[in-house]
């Protein structure tokens, strides 16, 4: 049974049972009559009364969401901003890093080379030193060495000038002294 | 002591030696004290120990003279030594032997050898020392060991150097 079928026979059964509705799908024929204009009332009148409130609640909604997508584009933007400055920043950062490892660079191989500058003249000078050291040793040793001979040579010659001075070569030292200075005129001794 | 008191004390000392009539033997035995003096520390230091009284000094002077000077040398050398003035007894007796010699018109000849001298070599000395000098000497022999050996004589300001120290000393500073 088509559709229209059903909308035809319905109002036309002897038989009306008052329990059932003619159409399984459509409402009585008079509830027709009334609904739909009742249905109109209620839908103009929501147009009219809510119709403005929900156009504006709309409005505010997408204006609202508006705002929320600009304020999202000026996020955005700032991040993009803020990407590029830490962009720029880390190439600063690196390009700060090499210029501070080639300064610790240059400053590491000055520092090598001074150090290199001045353990070799430290080395020259204690080298000097140790030579100077060794030259005034050997000659304090041989000065030492020199004294040490002067006085034993000293101590032997007392010795023996003093063992073989006996009685006559005393007198004989006399005897000689007396006629020296016996032979020596006035005036000519200084 | 000043100049003037060391003066003052040999021109005592030379007065009453003249006095005595023994100025030549008392300046000779004053000489020989006064260099014993000088050479002695034992003896030096005994006699100008400021704790042993004058009067034990002074009998130290008696025992080590006794018979071997004269009484008046003796005496001399306990005045001065008494008077407290023993440091100044070798310049005391050198300016009375100077005194002594001045008087006789003699200068005095200091010798010092390391043995002592025979009478006929101190005549033959002083005359060599006369001939040298063109002075007459009053000859003052001191033994002295550290000679060595040979004479070291000294006329005022000449010295005459004959003495083996000397020679010696010569050969060390060569050494």
């Amino acid at each position: 049974m088509s559709f229209l079928e059903i909308l035809i026979r319905g109002g036309d059964e002897g038989h009306h049972d008052v329990t059932q509705t003619p159409s399984s799908f459509l409402p009585e024929g008079y509830e027709l009559l009334f609904g739909i204009p009742a249905s109109l009332l209620v839908f103009g009148l929501l147009y009219k009364f809510a119709g403005p409130v929900i156009k504006k609640g709309m409005a505010a909604r997408t204006a609202k969401i508006q705002a929320e997508l600009d304020a999202g584009e000026a996020a955005r933007a700032s991040a993009e901003v803020e990407s590029a400055k830490i962009r720029e920043a880390k190439g600063d950062i690196e390009s700060e890093r090499r210029r501070i490892l080639a300064d610790a660079t240059a400053q590491a191989d000055a520092m090598l080379a001074e150090g290199r500058t001045r353990i070799t003249a430290e080395i020259a000078e204690t080298e000097a030193k140790a030579v100077a050291d060794i030259a005034s040793a050997q000659s304090r040793v041989g000065d030492e060495l020199r004294a040490e001979i002067a006085r034993l040579s000293s101590a032997a010659v007392d010795q023996v000038v003093t063992g073989s001075l006996d009685d006559a070569t005393h007198q004989e030292l006399i005897e000689s002294f007396i006629q020296r200075v016996g032979a020596q005129k006035a005036g000519a001794r200084k | 002591m000043s100049d003037n008191r060391i003066e003052g004390y040999a021109r005592g000392l030379f007065e009453i030696a003249r006095a005595e009539g023994t100025l030549d033997e008392v300046e000779d035995e004053l000489f020989r004290f006064a260099r014993s003096y000088e050479s002695s520390d034992q003896l030096r230091s005994a006699l100008t120990d400021e704790l042993i009284p004058p009067a034990k000094r002074q009998a130290i002077i008696e025992d080590l003279l006794g018979s071997k000077a004269t009484s008046t040398t003796t005496q001399l050398i306990s005045m001065v030594v008494g008077s407290g003035r023993t440091r100044d007894l070798p310049a005391i007796v050198d300016n009375l032997v100077a005194r002594a010699s001045a008087a006789k018109d003699l200068e005095v000849a200091e010798v010092r050898s390391a043995v002592a001298l025979t009478a006929d070599q101190q005549h033959r000395l002083a005359a060599a020392l006369t001939n040298a000098t063109g002075k007459k000497v009053n000859l003052k022999v001191v033994v002295d060991p550290s000679v060595l050996g040979g004479i070291v004589a000294t006329v005022g300001d000449t010295v005459i150097d004959g003495s083996v120290r000397t020679r010696i000393d010569q050969l060390k500073s060569r050494l």
